[in-house]
């Protein structure tokens, strides 16, 4: 009985733990828009994606709304896409389609009930930021820059990551520590 | 002026000026010290901030553990990661909150080697709380929302 119950525990935490890791292929899932419809990010993603995690309450998250917003406009022309996405089981659809509206985002937010995506990309906090190339491998994780506050940035870091990706060059920093609010988990049943 | 009266003025001079005004900045190097200062107690390095809604609602619970252990060998320090522009509204919180001072503040050199440092499985999110014991050594880290029980229950084991 013991041997079974730590198998279990074990299956348990394989099955609860992080997925996608730097390196590795992020395989497809599945995310609701604000309306609450499914969609695949296979349909989302392109030859560089970028996902983040992003809140509406955050103020780490909100001090980069304009930056986030800025990133969109240089690089969803050259073929970027963008998959931004709220994890926080404290802020319901109807609550980020107004905080997107509110802010005037060009992107669409997608919701991702349970937290199930943000536990498969091993996401903590939001922004929360990964970078995949064609083949869907993770190239970056980490944070937007190096500072909340826009006028101590002194390193672009998903910019050169995306420059980087783009022109099939390697990575200097393939992984930085993002920092800013903790994505706010739904509670185990446990 | 009689003796008296200069006596409790004095006093009051002193009290105020023994209150920061600051708080201390923390690189690598003075994290380390820091943490090897504590050797003979038990320590709990708590990092925070004031826009982390966590770490604000967990402070008055870390002071409580602090003032209930500090007999038996617990210190509780407390290190911000906010920006400049905070440093005042963060020490003004610690005193609302009776927390322990001297409070510091992280300035690390390099933000990613200040985290892997201290571990290197620590993401960056707050609140995080690191024990350690009375030889100076890592015993536990809690990231995220604190368990309380659980992180009462690891101070008890160590003190």
């Amino acid at each position: 009985m013991g041997r079974l119950l730590l198998a279990a525990c074990a299956c348990a935490a394989v099955l609860l733990g992080q997925e996608f890791k730097l390196g590795s292929q992020v395989g497809d899932f599945s995310i609701k828009d604000v309306q609450g419809n499914a969609v695949q990010f296979s349909s989302l993603k392109g030859d560089v994606t970028v996902v983040l995690f992003i809140a509406t309450h955050c103020p780490v998250s909100n001090a980069y709304n304009e930056r986030m917003k800025s990133l969109y406009n240089d690089y969803a022309p050259k073929g970027v896409k963008f998959v931004f996405i709220n994890a926080n089981g404290n802020e319901p659809a109807a609550e980020v389609a107004r905080h997107a509206q509110e802010h005037g985002f060009p992107f669409a937010v997608y919701k991702d009930d349970g937290n199930v995506t943000a536990d498969r990309f091993g996401a903590r906090v939001t922004p929360e930021t990964f970078v995949l190339d064609a083949t869907g491998a993770i190239r970056y994780h980490g944070s937007i820059d190096d500072s909340q506050e826009i006028g101590r940035v002194t390193t672009q870091r998903l910019r050169n990551a995306l420059d980087a990706v783009m022109a099939g060059r390697t990575l200097e920093q393939p992984e930085t520590k993002a920092f800013g609010c903790t994505i706010k988990r739904v509670k185990s049943a446990s | 002026m009689t003796r008296r009266l200069f006596m409790a003025q004095s006093a009051a001079i002193a009290a105020a000026l023994a209150q920061p005004v600051r708080l201390i900045p923390l690189d690598e190097a003075g994290f380390k010290n820091l943490a090897a200062s504590g050797k003979g107690r038990v320590t709990l390095m708590d990092f925070w901030a004031t826009w982390c809604e966590p770490c604000r609602a967990e402070m008055p619970k870390l002071v409580e553990l602090e003032s209930r252990y500090r007999a038996r060998g617990l210190r509780l320090i407390t290190i911000s990661c906010d920006e400049p522009e905070q440093e005042t509204g963060a020490l003004d919180f610690l005193k609302k909150n009776r927390a322990p001072l001297p409070g510091y503040i992280k300035r690390p050199k390099d933000d990613n080697n200040f985290i892997n440092s201290i571990d290197p499985k620590w993401s960056g999110e707050l609140p995080a709380l690191f024990l350690f014991d009375r030889e100076g050594r890592k015993v536990k880290s809690f990231f995220g929302e604190t368990d309380m029980a659980a992180l009462e229950a690891s101070l008890r084991r160590n003190l």
